[in-house]
């Protein structure tokens, strides 16, 4: 176990090693190629001051001579970066100067928020839904399930986002204003848009929206794992064991079915990050997803670099947990 | 450990020890498949009586998977059905017990051991749990004392360093030994009733015998009566004290195992016992059964072998045969039952 631990530790910083030297590369190819991004400092085409592009590189650390050749992998900036990050400090963006270390404090527990209520949706509807479908194998039911988790997936989310925002909401908020009054619970929970005075309440609706991307995927998993165990052998022989039904769900089906599910809630936290981006975008949430793609658009090289650093460090430390979790359930695993 | 005395009577209302120990009567079973019906088991008899051995035997969909499943009572109902037929354990009819009896029956009463020991064991839970489950679900014993138990379990069935052992999972197991530990987990709760369905086709020849060896003593020990199923005649030979040939979802014939070796009464058993290779019929082409078994979908009229019968007459093709019995505790389901018994067919 211990091996197995200290491994996949290993293994999870190798891989976060390298997805942040490509990260770093990716960025370093593009000042090299595209041109120095202190130039947009003094504003498009004009030649500025020798002493002060190189005063406003130095302040971005594009001061390296490494960005000026094409292909060079620039290993002291990457390396001093990193001794930044560890030492806490983010930098600060182009535009308005501000520290990204306080920007982050800000986006994360949003996102860390959305990302919560958006877990919760997927791994309690897809349970109870393809439970229902193992159940009712065959059946009416199960053909509705699949059905209807098929055509949910297959809707894109901002499809339901902007549904949502300019059909749904803004009637709804009205209706429930009319009841319990604007600073209530009932009166914030279905507005259209982000407040910053009540950051839980007003993201569980966007985090449930998030929570259908993959609900799909997530319900025939559990469906199908149910069924497998269901119909194994073990449950054979648990029956012949003479215990109660309850006690061969809880003891010999719902552990076994728990591995496929954890890949699949690891997988999908991932791919919920694309639904983030669209999702804090469209309901104006001061989130990470948001942070990233404003960042690219105006090219805060920095910010980006960051922002990519912090979901791959999560995405990283999710898979890290999955794994844990795997060998927690499974000793075949654990002592591989 | 303080050894509580078990009265059959408390798990199992009723009780006649005067009966057999187990009664399979006319046991129907079938399945349901998209709205058709499908026999599997269809008129299944046989008597078990404490201390013997009986030998199941028939080919791959011959019913009698299906049968001892019915007698534990472990069938998917849906699809499958039982619709006729008794089994009576002490003389009391298991099929028209509440499921809660029926449960109680399991494990105390009538154990079974599967085939392919390592899908049949719940790759996530130590064996000392699995076994140990069976004391503190039906016994409410603590966990120390079922794995107590546990080991005391594992060593019987011959696992060296039981102690060690108990905390294993099944992957660490070999084949045999695992094997060796779904028998343990049977024996658990004492059954009188060990059913084995087909123990040993999934082990290496060498691991087999040990198998059979472990059964033979184990239920001489206990006085257990045992349910032996199989396909290989050649395994049960020096095990069984009876056997019952299964074909087609009946039993076709039902003997001493004495008796049915040297003096078949159905051309069935005939044609397996010819199969059979032997050390002195090397070099000769070894005799084989034609055609397949029937479609149990579609099972052709009249006696359900005649298509691959080598006495089959045109009485056959339209007269289901009666059960018949040539000699004393010798039955055959065949018309030319006393022809095939006295060799003149």
């Amino acid at each position: 176990m211990g091996r197995y631990v200290i491994r996949r530790l290993l293994q999870a910083l190798l891989t976060l090693g390298i997805v942040l030297f490509l990260l770093h590369y990716l960025t370093a190819l593009s000042v090299q190629i595209r041109g120095n991004p202190a130039l947009l400092f003094f504003g498009g085409d004009r030649t500025p001051d020798p002493g002060m592009l190189a005063q406003v590189e130095r302040l971005y650390g594009l001061d390296n001579k490494c960005y000026e050749r094409v292909g060079d992998p620039c290993l002291s900036p990457f390396v001093d970066r990193l001794q930044n990050f560890v030492q806490g400090d983010f930098g600060t963006t182009l535009n308005g100067n501000r520290d990204v270390g306080q920007l982050l404090a800000i986006y994360i527990p949003n996102t860390l928020r959305l990302f919560i209520f958006a877990t919760i949706t997927l791994v309690t509807v897809a349970m109870v839904l393809g439970t229902w479908a193992a159940r009712h194998r065959g059946k009416f039911i199960d053909h509705t399930v699949r059905g209807t988790t098929i055509l949910a997936d297959s809707i894109p989310v901002f499809l339901i986002l902007l549904s949502y925002v300019y059909i749904v909401a803004v009637p709804l908020t009205r209706w429930a204003r009319g009841i319990w009054g604007t600073e209530s619970f009932m009166g914030q929970v279905f507005r259209p848009n982000y407040n910053a005075d009540y950051p839980w309440t007003t993201i569980i609706i966007p985090g449930i929206i998030v929570g259908t991307v993959g609900l799909a995927t997530m319900t025939r998993l559990i469906r199908a794992s149910q069924l497998e165990n269901l119909g194994s052998d073990f449950v054979r022989t648990a029956k012949a064991k003479g215990l109660k039904p309850m006690r061969i769900t809880i003891v010999h089906v719902i552990r076994n079915s728990m591995i496929p599910i954890i890949t699949g809630v690891g997988f999908l936290f991932a791919f919920m990050l694309s639904g983030a981006v669209l999702t804090e975008g469209v309901m104006g949430i001061p989130g990470m997803g948001r942070m990233i793609f404003q960042a690219v658009q105006r090219q805060e090289g920095n910010l980006v670099i960051v922002g990519l650093t912090v979901s791959a460090v999560v995405v990283v430390f999710v898979s890290l947990i999955v794994d844990l979790l795997y060998a927690a359930l499974d000793p075949r695993i654990r002592y591989e | 450990m303080a050894e509580t005395v078990r009265v059959i009577g408390d798990t199992l209302p009723g009780a006649d020890f005067n009966s057999p120990l187990l009664e399979v009567d006319d046991l129907h079973v079938e399945f349901r498949v998209r709205g058709r019906r499908v026999p599997a088991v269809r008129g299944a008899s046989f008597t078990l009586e404490q201390g013997r051995t009986l030998a199941v035997v028939g080919e791959s969909g011959s019913g009698k998977s299906v049968t001892s499943q019915a007698i534990m009572g472990i069938l998917d109902t849906p699809p499958a059905a039982i619709t006729g037929g008794a089994v009576r354990l002490h003389g009391v009819d298991l099929l028209e017990q509440s499921e809660e009896t029926r449960r109680e029956v399991r494990g105390n009463h009538i154990a079974i051991v599967f085939q392919d020991a390592l899908s049949s064991l719940n790759p996530l839970w130590s064996v000392g749990f699995q076994i140990g489950e069976l004391f503190r679900v039906h016994r409410g014993s603590s966990r120390k004392d079922a794995k107590l138990k546990a080991i005391e379990l594992l060593d019987q069935v011959g696992i060296p360093d039981a102690k060690n052992r108990v905390g294993h999972y099944p992957h660490q197991f070999s084949g045999g030994m695992r094997q060796r530990v779904m028998i343990a987990m049977a024996l658990a709760l004492d059954p009188e009733v060990l059913i084995a369905d087909e123990p040993t086709t999934a082990l290496d020849v060498t691991v087999q015998a040990q198998i059979m060896r472990l059964l033979k003593r184990i239920q001489s020990e206990r006085h257990m009566g045992l349910i032996l199923i199989t396909h290989d005649l050649g395994v049960v030979a020096d095990v069984a004290d009876e056997v019952a040939v299964m074909y087609a979802g009946e039993v076709v014939e039902r003997a001493g195992i004495r008796d049915a070796f040297k003096r078949p009464a159905h051309p069935y058993t005939k044609a397996l016992l010819r199969a059979i290779p032997r050390v002195d019929t090397v070099g000769r082409e070894l005799e084989v059964i034609g055609g397949l078994p029937p479609n149990p979908a579609a099972l052709p009229g009249g006696c359900p072998f005649h298509p691959r019968c080598f006495a089959a007459e045109d009485k056959c093709k339209s007269e289901v045969p009666p059960w018949t019995e040539p000699a004393e505790s010798h039955g055959s389901r065949c018309h030319f039952a006393e022809e095939v018994y006295t060799d003149e067919r």
